[in-house]
Order: structure tokens, then C-alpha cells, then sequence
């Protein structure tokens, strides 16, 4: 096991396509970090440069303090998971476990005492003698996920390893995942476009967009305090809503508005406001803090009317219509609204997020 | 009640299949199969029934009477082309020739095109497209165009070196091999270009060099395509009379080819020689034939990815 850390690395593609932009991320020993970010956004590369499959541009990976950037794969004491599994058809189950060591000259005895562990940790023992082509799509995934921890490397790297599973499994294998880091204590690194999986599993999540390490932190972290909007929208399931507004003066305090929008701002912020001297701000609120109802004091305040209502069990999420703009909120399914109602959804001032327009960076310092 | 179903189960499948060949267009692919069968059985057969019947009956009576008279069946040729044993110039001879032309110049096209065919997939060196194209440009390259300039080559190479391969064995094989290369890299890369790349980078990680990704991943995958590749050669080898015809030239030596080839031209009337000694190079082939026939497995890559 070991720490890994990543030094301004950059990729740029022949082509002068600049995948990854110098990304900067130190996972400390038996870590499990996420990478996360919308499809394209070089995640994939990341980890390719990790593992060594992929010539870095510049910068630097570090695995257990030594800089690997000139080692080969084989050298670099890495697992790497593949989104399409990529197990050796021609071989059986054991061997695709054993592949590993037998090359690295492990003994007999002590190759099938791993394997044979492996197996049964993930419930595969029935099936060692078979080929991969005569598994299911869940049982495949269980192989490659054998196939890294019989090596029993410095660091564990997957690449989106549940993207070809089917919901139920999904979320089955998720926990087979959390499991395995908890009794392994390996350093793991999974990367995902999946903000649900990342928040559920990771100890850490950095979030990347165009190649460029957006923030770094506990899902808690990012959730409640969003570095910019990009992870604001990012992260959080149904998205935050956004709105433009502008900033007003009147009185004694700084209110913010837009068609169907009040903002009532808390003195504090409002000064922030005041001397950053901005004109406009995009006012963030999750679906899960919007409520009906109006709300007295400091705060925001929403006018709509409700396009479509789907029913979720608890909760209903509401789909309404605010000042030609669509916005989501999830409220209690007591509360029983229905398509063209006329409502006023209310958050709480600590819910309120506020955004440089122009930057896009958080003015929400708490 | 399960154990009843489990038991009619296969007398089950076993008239489902039986109704599914008896379909009218399984009939017909039936029909036209055995067709082909048949067309390819009968010359076949009536060499290899001539090959086994006396000389003198040729011409008297059709082959097809030894399936009435079967006692006129005798290994009586086979005995007498034998007879001469391992000399100069006998079958046994030529046969012995003819494989030590045909073995290395199949064992080298395939093995050298499976390697060549892995670098060009796999390898990471600029211009492989380049010249992979000029493998292709090489496949319509006649045969008969370079004969005069390799043996050309052979005696430039003759004089520099003291050795020249004109007439001899290996410079029979050098060409053989040259003239299989171009198809074999281009099956070989055709093929290899199937195999996901994710396979071998996960053998890279796993540990493996060039060589055990080679021989580990590749070959085994690949064995379907090595396996048509070896046939394709060796008949093509084995059946060769040009090549051979031409670069033995001198040679005391002949391949079964030559040496059926000289009969025809000499005596008019060794028809059972020609049967025989056609006999002798129909079975080889097939033997190789059936021999590989095994590894002509569908779905390889099953399973591999996703
Ligand atoms: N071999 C390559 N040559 C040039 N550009 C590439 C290459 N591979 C990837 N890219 C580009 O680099 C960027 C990052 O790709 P990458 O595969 O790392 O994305 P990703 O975050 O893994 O996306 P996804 O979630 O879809 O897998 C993309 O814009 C892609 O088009
Ligand atoms: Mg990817």
C-alpha cells in the first residue's frame, strides 16, 4: 500500500489536445479517492498516466514517494480495473487471476492460496474453471475486481468498473467495492461520471472538468460548499437550479432579484457583495432545500407554477416553471401539489448559494 | 416428474434437430453440400481407385468395377514406386523434398507474419500504416514477374558471398517465403486488429514484456487466423511446380510436383504412376488439413470485453 501523488500532471495529445491540465492531488496511504467529471474530461487519461499506459507531457506521479513517471506498467506495483474488463478469453477464471503473479514468479502454493482467497471474498469459486465468455456481465466485473487484489499492489486503480452493469448490480458491486477497501485498506483511485457513485464510496472526491482539477474534498465538503458552480451543478442529485439576478440597494439592506426571484440577502453577505462591487450574481439552490411556502426574514423566495410532479414514495419531485426558467425541487409528498398550481418555494439563508457571474467562483464563504 | 422431463429432454432435442435439418432450406443446403461432396469425392476416389489396381487394367475396364470386384485392389504400384526407396530422384525422394521446402517455408511465413502482424497492430512506431500499405501493394505482385530478377539477385548474392542460392533448398524456401509474407501479414494483421487493446495493456500491467504478451495474449487469440494462414501456405507450397520447377534448376533433387510433372512428359503410358504418386500428395495436405482443423474454433474473444 502507498500514497500516490500527482505533481502538475499534464497530457497533452498529439494534436495539441490538452486533456489533462496540471492536476495536483496527494492520496494518502489505504485512501480511496474519487475522480470525477462529465464524460471527456480526461479522467480516463489520468489514470492511464497513473498506470503507465499513457507517456505523461509533464509533471509528476509519485507512488509511495518514488516519481514512476519513466517506469513501465509492470514496475509501478499498480492494479488497474478496466471499464470493459478486459480479461483474457482464452484463459480460465483462475488463470485470469493468476496471470499476474505466475509472471512475477510467485510460488505455486502461494498463488492458488490468493487465488483461491480472492475468490472467495468475491463469490467466485464455483466458477474458476470456466472462460470469461461462459460468465454473466456481474460475475465478469468480479473477475477483474480478483484479478487486482490477488497482487495485492501499492495502489488500486478502476476505471468507471460499473458502468456495464445493470442498476441492481450496480449498486450491489458498489458496496462489494466499500467492502473490499475497508479489508483490503488499499489506496484506491475510481474514476466515475457518476456523481452518486463518488459520493457514496469515496473518501475524497476531486472533481475535473476540461482536464482541470476543479476542487478536492469529503463528499460533505462538496456538497455544502462548493467551490464554483461547475461543482455546485456537479455534484448533488437532482442538480442545483441557478438563476441570474441583480443586485439591488434599498434602505438598510441588499436584496436580489429576477423575474418570479427575491433574494433577502443577510447583512454579512450583502457587504461581501457591496465590496466586491458586483452589479449580478447567480443565486444556487438544491431541489432538497426548496419548501412551499412562504418564509419571513432573510432568504430566498420563488414564484412558480408546477409543469410536472413525479412521484417518488416519500418525496415528490417537482418540475415548475419561475420566470421562463425550469426548476426542480423535491418536496414532501404530504403536501400534495398538482400540475398548475401557483406556489412560492422558500429556502433557508444557509441553503442560498451566490456565484461571480462572470468567474463562476463561489461568493459563499461560511 | 422433473426426473421425466430431464430424461426425454435429449429424445426431445434430438427430434427438434432432426426436424430442423429436414427444413426445406436446410434440405436444400444439404442437397447442394453433398453436391459439392460428391463432385470433389468422385476424381478422388477414382485416382486412389486406379492407384490401387493393376496397370494393365487401365483402360480395360472403368475404376469403378473395383467396388464389384474388389479383389483386383492391390498395393502393387505403391510397392514398386517404394522400391527405389530414399534414392535420387524415386517418390519417396521427392516427397522427402518437397517437405523440406514446404515445412520452413510455412513454419517461417507464419511465424514471421504473426510477429510482423503484432508489431503493426500493437507496436508503437510511426509509419505502421505506411507499411502495412505497401504489405498490400506487395499481394498483387505475379509471381512469374520475379522470377528472372531474384535469380538475379541470387547469383549477386552467389558472387559476394560464395554462396549462391540459386538450386538449392533454401533459395527455393527464401522465395516461397517472400511471396507468403504479403497474405500472411495482412490475415495476421486483419485479425490481430480484432484483438481489444484494453487486453493488452491489462497484460502490461500485469507484468508481461513484449515477448509474454506475444506469446501469452496475442497467439493464442490468434490461432484461428495462424492456423488458416499454416494451410493456406502449405498447400500452396506443397502444390508448387513453378518455383520449384525453376529455382531447383540444376538440382538432382525434385519435388513431388517435378517429379509427377516428368512422367506425363516422358511416358504416355504411366497413368498409374500419376494416381499413385497423386495419392502421395493429395494425403499429405490432408493430413495438415485435419490436423488444424481443430483450432478453426468461432468466438474466440468471448467474453473479453464488456
Ligand atoms: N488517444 C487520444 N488522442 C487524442 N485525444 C484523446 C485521446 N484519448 C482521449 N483523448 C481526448 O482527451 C480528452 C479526455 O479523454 P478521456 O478519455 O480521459 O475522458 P474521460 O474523462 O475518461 O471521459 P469518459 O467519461 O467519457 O470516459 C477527450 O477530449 C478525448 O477526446
Ligand atoms: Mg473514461
Amino acid at each position: 500500500m502507498a500514497r500516490v501523488a500527482l505533481e502538475d500532471l499534464t497530457k497533452r495529445y498529439a494534436g495539441g489536445n490538452l486533456a489533462v491540465d496540471r492536476l495536483n492531488l496527494d492520496i494518502a496511504d489505504g485512501e480511496f479517492v474519487c475522480l470525477v467529471g462529465p464524460s471527456g474530461c480526461g479522467k480516463t487519461t489520468a489514470l492511464r498516466m497513473i498506470a503507465g499506459l499513457e507517456d505523461i507531457s509533464s509533471g509528476r506521479v509519485r507512488i509511495g514517494g518514488k516519481v514512476v513517471n519513466l517506469l513501465p506498467p509492470r514496475d509501478r506495483d499498480i492494479a488497474l480495473v478496466f471499464q470493459s474488463y478486459a480479461l483474457y478469453p482464452h484463459m480460465s477464471v483462475y488463470d485470469n487471476m493468476a496471470f499476474g503473479l505466475q509472471l512475477r514468479k510467485t510460488p505455486k502454493a502461494q498463488i492458488e492460496k490468493a487465488v483461491r482467497e480472492a475468490a472467495r471474498i468475491l463469490d467466485l469459486e464455483r466458477f474458476l474453471d470456466r472462460k470469461p465468455g461462459q460468465l454473466s456481465g456481474g460475475q465478469r466485473q468480479r473477475v477483474a475486481l480478483g484479478r487486482a487484489i490477488v497482487r495485492e499492489p501499492a495502489a488500486f486503480l478502476m476505471d468507471e468498473p460499473l458502468s456495464n452493469l445493470d442498476a441492481k448490480l450496480r449498486v450491489q458491486t458498489r458496496a462489494e467495492i466499500a467492502r473490499l477497501h475497508q479489508r483490503l485498506e488499499a489506496t484506491m483511485i475510481y474514476v466515475t461520471h457518476d456523481q452518486v457513485e463518488a459520493m457514496t464510496m469515496a473518501d475524497r472526491i476531486a472533481v475535473i472538468n476540461e482536464g482541470v482539477l476543479q476542487q478536492v474534498g469529503t463528499p460533505k465538503d462538496l456538497y455544502e460548499q462548493p467551490a464554483n458552480r461547475f461543482v455546485a451543478g456537479f455534484i448533488g442529485s437532482p442538480a442545483m437550479n441557478f438563476v441570474e439576478a441583480e443586485v439591488t440597494q434599498d434602505g438598510g439592506g441588499s436584496r436580489l432579484l429576477a423575474e418570479g426571484l427575491e433574494v433577502v440577502l443577510a447583512d454579512a453577505q450583502a457587504a461581501r457583495l457591496r465590496d466586491r462591487g458586483l452589479r449580478s450574481v447567480t443565486v444556487g439552490v438544491r431541489p432538497e432545500h426548496l419548501h412551499p411556502g412562504a418564509l419571513e426574514g432573510p432568504g430566498l423566495r420563488l414564484s412558480a407554477s408546477i409543469d410536472v410532479v413525479e412521484f417518488l414514495g416519500n418525496d415528490e419531485l417537482i418540475h415548475a416553471a419561475s420566470g421562463g426558467r425550469d426548476v426542480v425541487a423535491i418536496v414532501d409528498a404530504d403536501v400534495r401539489l398538482a400540475v398548475g398550481d401557483r406556489v412560492v418555494l422558500s429556502a433557508a439563508p444557509r441553503h442560498v448559494y451566490l456565484f461571480d457571474p462572470d468567474r463562476d467562483m463561489s461568493l459563499t464563504v461560511r | 416428474m422433473a426426473v421425466a422431463e430431464a430424461i426425454t429432454q435429449p429424445a426431445v432435442a434430438r427430434t427438434r434437430r432432426l426436424a430442423s435439418r429436414l427444413r426445406p432450406s436446410h434440405l436444400a443446403l444439404n442437397v447442394v453440400l453433398g453436391l459439392v461432396a460428391v463432385f470433389w469425392l468422385v476424381p478422388t476416389v477414382s485416382l486412389l481407385a486406379i492407384s490401387l489396381r493393376d496397370p494393365s487394367t487401365y483402360g480395360v475396364t472403368g475404376w469403378w468395377t473395383v467396388f464389384t470386384a474388389p479383389t483386383q485392389l492391390t498395393l502393387k504400384n505403391y510397392e514398386q514406386l517404394f522400391s527405389t526407396g530414399l534414392a535420387t530422384g524415386g517418390v519417396l525422394d521427392s516427397v522427402v523434398t518437397t517437405a523440406l521446402i514446404t515445412v520452413p517455408a510455412t513454419v517461417l511465413v507464419t511465424v514471421i507474419s504473426s510477429l510482423a502482424a503484432y508489431s503493426l497492430v500493437f507496436g508503437r512506431w510511426r509509419g505502421r500504416t505506411a507499411v502495412f500499405l505497401l504489405v498490400v501493394g506487395l499481394l498483387v505482385v505475379p509471381v512469374q514477374v520475379a522470377l528472372i530478377p531474384v535469380a538475379q539477385l541470387y547469383d549477386a548474392f552467389g558472387h559476394l558471398t560464395g554462396f549462391n542460392p540459386f538450386g538449392t533448398l533454401p533459395g527455393v524456401v527464401i522465395f516461397h517465403v517472400a511471396f507468403g509474407l504479403p497474405f500472411g501479414i495482412f490475415l495476421m494483421r486483419n485479425f490481430y486488429t480484432g484483438i481489444p487493446k484494453d487486453l493488452l495493456e491489462a497484460g502490461r500491467i500485469d507484468g508481461a514484456g513484449e515477448w509474454t504478451l506475444f506469446r501469452r495474449v496475442v497467439l493464442p487469440l490468434g490461432l484461428p487466423a495462424a492456423a488458416s494462414l499454416a494451410i493456406f501456405q502449405f498447400i500452396w507450397v506443397w502444390n508448387d511446380l513453378l518455383v520449384g520447377l525453376v529455382f531447383l534448376g540444376g538440382n538432382a533433387h525434385h519435388t513431388l510436383t517435378i517429379y509427377l510433372y516428368s512422367f506425363t512428359r516422358t511416358l504416355a503410358n504411366n497413368y498409374w504412376v500419376i494416381a499413385t504418386g497423386g495419392i502421395i500428395s493429395i494425403i499429405v495436405p490432408l493430413i495438415i488439413f485435419f490436423a488444424f482443423q481443430r483450432y478453426f474454433v468461432r468466438g474466440v474473444l468471448a467474453g473479453a470485453v464488456k
